[in-house]
């Protein structure tokens, strides 16, 4: 049998390169930030022409604003968008007119988000990341020990920061559907990370073998871990199909969540329980028995 | 029969009917408030989020309170930079504590000289969600007079508009929606002090009015689209008290010019030829007859409180909400099924139990969403996918329990298992449930489309789980679940 409880410190250096990686990725790549978070005008548009193509018809504009045009990986699908600067309607309008009269151009989608309004929704956004993360918290406080909270909150900001760490590796967009995504995962690390608590409190209260918390670490994951593979095995299998019918704007999502999956199983197979271990939840253990 | 005796029986029986009821308006094609409505990312539509002008409200209303107090009081105040100041020279009796709270204000600084005084927090959100209130309404009538049925319109935040409209881009919306229409009428005044100098844009007529409006817009009983010698325009009828001032301003008049303007800017300046005692009115002046059924509109739902900004604007294409859609479910379907075969094949029986569970979850999920009259948007169909995955886990959990009781040769090993693991279960989608609870209270957008399906689908799956689940391991001997081994 494995023994996973003497793999932690092994964990904490992967667990901590991680982290360092994801700074360094960060510092050096930035997040790829969607006009919710930068404001802006974006098209989605379906088209035979060529990039090239495209870019031709914007090349007249007067003005130092550049038109971004991307095509999606493996479709006539284009991305247009101009960030947001000085918002001059003019030319606002002016790129409007040359995609709505174009014959060849036909628009999935397009939106315009004023700069002022996506600074609102920034904070809007790490208001709502911050008060889910908070109720999770003090429920894992309320429900457990603070050793639990503590450990369960790290391995969730782990999780999530990590994600965050290969979006920007990836250069995927950053947008409030991401948000949604990341706290997916938040929720789906928490989720993994109670029901191993769970087990330890119940095998740590047992008479019979709760001195050797070792073992009990070690039994609470072998006894889950049936059910970690399994439940990690059927959302990959599901988010896999979302991933290949996803409609063009959503299917870095269920990628980013895939890889929130693996990244989450890592944390509560290797970090959580040793974590709950080296908060000297041991000698919390004795402290209740005399 | 054994089985009758079980109460999850009845319970679950009662569980598909009222969800078989409550689903069925969905596909009836009659219009019932109890149905689930798509977001415009699945149907299509666009969208504008509207921002009112708080700067602007903050100034109109110390305005007019400071004239309330003047008049009412006789205390003379000016305005500095967001506040009412009072000067000590004159009598502040009246000025009670009392008064001063009525008003919504709060003093700011004192000194030897004078008091100054700001509107309270609480009450200048209150006074600015009222407002916004009145604007949602107004905008809904705007909206409402261009022929748009479906449209969902709610007030946001303290000042924002969120206006949604299903099909495709009608541009009259944005030009009637984003003026303000503010329709003053002001008399012809040569001398400089107290006058304004208005231009008009197009023409480049001007004339020299009185600064200050005789009659405004907010007198406007009905306006529409006619023609005069085959030239669209807009004719304008007062209610009783404009009528009567319209009658003794151009009775008093004759001869002299007065200015219509729109939100500063001259639309036209004619001559009173004769007093007009009939309260109605047209403007002409180059329109076209769209223009002039847009102005028409405008000025019969009335002005809006405050200038108005688009901060958002979104349409998206039927093309991309079909595909969305059809994509969406045929992935949901694929990925359930491979679910289903996945849980079969390692559960057996057990693993059919587990696509019944699905089945009724999703069921109760509609259900709930209908009930609720629940907008479905794309990250929400994201949020049933979670939904899913975690009742699977929930069933997971179960399984592996009552097996592990069953190896272990614990008595009773199905209630004991269900019962231990339905503990774990509790714990962990509480948990996620406050956090998608918190989401749902300060995200926007898609983040709250995500946790509302979320929210439900944990309810849905906490229930199901507890009563139909259990009703299948309670009627199968242990023998036949597919857990022994």
């Amino acid at each position: 049998m494995i023994n996973f409880y003497s793999f932690k410190n092994k964990s904490y250096l992967v667990s901590l390169s991680l982290i360092i990686l994801t700074i360094i990725i960060i510092f050096f790549k930035g997040l790829n930030l969607g006009i919710d978070f930068k404001g802006g005008l974006n098209f989605e548009v379906k088209s035979n022409l060529t990039t090239n193509q495209l870019n031709e018809y914007f090349d007249f504009i007067d003005s130092d604003r550049e038109v971004l045009i991307k095509r999606e990986v493996g479709s006539d699908v284009f991305s247009i968008r101009i960030e947001s600067g000085d918002n001059n309607p003019v030319f606002i309008e002016e790129i409007k007119n040359i995609i709505y009269q174009n014959p060849d151009i036909e628009i999935l989608l397009s939106e315009y988000i004023e700069p002022t309004f996506s600074e609102e929704l920034i904070k809007n956004s790490i208001y709502a990341l911050a008060s889910s993360l908070l109720v999770i918290a003090v429920y894992v406080w309320i429900r457990f020990d603070w050793q639990f909270a503590a450990s369960g909150i790290f391995a969730l900001l782990h999780d999530v920061f990590v994600s965050i760490g290969f979006m920007s590796l990836f250069n995927i967009e950053f947008n409030l559907t991401m948000i949604a995504a990341l706290l997916l995962i938040a929720g789906y690390s928490i989720n993994d990370t109670i029901v191993l608590f769970d087990r330890l409190r119940s095998l740590t209260s047992n008479e019979e073998n709760k001195d050797n918390f070792e073992t009990n670490v070690n039994n609470s994951i072998k006894l889950n871990l049936r059910r970690t593979i399994l439940t990690s095995f059927t959302t990959i299998l599901a988010l896999l199909c979302l991933v290949f019918l996803a409609p063009v704007n959503l299917t870095e999502m269920p990628i980013v969540f895939i890889f929130g999956v693996l990244i989450g199983t890592f944390s509560s197979l290797f970090l959580v329980l040793g974590i709950v271990g080296d908060l000297n939840y041991e000698a919390v253990l004795k402290a209740r028995d005399s | 029969m054994i089985i009758f005796k079980q109460w999850r029986l009845w319970v679950s029986l009662l569980l598909l009917i009222g969800s078989y009821i409550l689903i069925k308006p969905n596909f009836e094609s009659q219009t019932s408030n109890s149905k689930i409505n798509f977001g415009l990312d699945i149907q299509g539509g666009f969208s504008y989020l509207l921002e009112l002008n708080e700067e602007e409200y903050l100034n109109n209303l110390l305005v007019k309170t400071s004239q309330y107090i003047e008049n009412t009081y006789s205390i003379s105040s000016n305005i500095d930079n967001g506040e009412i100041v009072i000067s000590k020279n004159q009598n502040l009796d009246a000025l009670t504590n009392i008064v001063i709270q009525n008003l919504g204000l709060e003093i700011n600084e004192k000194s030897d000289k004078e008091n100054s005084y700001i509107f309270s927090k609480q009450n200048f959100n209150k006074s600015l969600s009222d407002m916004t209130l009145n604007a949602v309404e107004i905008v809904r009538s705007r909206v409402d007079f261009l022929g748009n049925k479906e449209l969902s319109i709610q007030k946001v935040g303290l000042n924002k508009i969120l206006l949604e409209i299903p099909g495709d881009l009608d541009n009259n919306v944005k030009e009637v929606i984003s003026k303000t229409a503010k329709l003053t009428l002001h008399l012809e005044k040569n001398n400089i002090v107290g006058s304004k100098t208005f231009i008009n844009e197009e023409t480049g007529e001007q004339v020299r009015v009185q600064e200050i409006p005789n009659i405004t817009g907010d007198f406007i009983q009905d306006a529409s689209l006619q023609y005069n010698q085959n030239e669209p325009v807009v004719a304008f009828s007062f209610n009783k008290e404009g009528s009567d001032l319209f009658a003794k301003m151009t009775s008093e008049n004759v001869g002299s010019r007065f200015a219509i303007v729109l939100d500063g800017s001259l639309i036209t300046a004619p001559v009173i030829r004769e007093s007009i005692t009939g309260g109605s009115g047209q403007i002409s002046g180059g329109f076209t007859n769209e223009t002039a059924n847009n102005l028409a509109i405008i000025l019969k739902s009335g002005s809006l409180p405050t200038q108005i900004k688009i901060i958002q604007e979104k349409q998206i294409g039927p093309t991309l909400g079909q595909e969305g859609v059809e994509k969406g479910v045929i992935a949901s379907i694929i990925a359930l099924i491979a679910i289903t075969l996945f849980m079969i094949i390692y559960y057996k029986i057990s693993g059919v139990f587990t696509v019944i569970t699905i089945i009724s979850c999703l069921s109760l999920l509609f259900a709930m969403m209908s009930l609720l009259n629940t907008t479905l948007t794309l990250p929400g169909v994201i949020g049933i996918v979670l939904t899913i995955g975690m009742c699977v886990d929930a069933n997971v959990l179960i399984f592996e329990r009552i097996r592990e009781n069953f190896k272990h040769n614990i008595e009773d090993p199905k209630n004991h298992g269900f019962n231990s693991a339905y503990v774990t279960i509790l714990d962990s989608n509480l948990t996620t449930l406050f956090a998608a609870v918190f989401l749902f209270a300060f995200g926007f957008g898609p983040i709250r489309g995500f946790s509302i399906s979320l929210i439900i689908g944990i309810i849905s799956s906490l229930i199901v789980t507890y009563i139909i689940l259990k009703l299948f391991i309670n009627i199968t001997s242990i023998k036949y679940l597919g857990l022994q081994r």
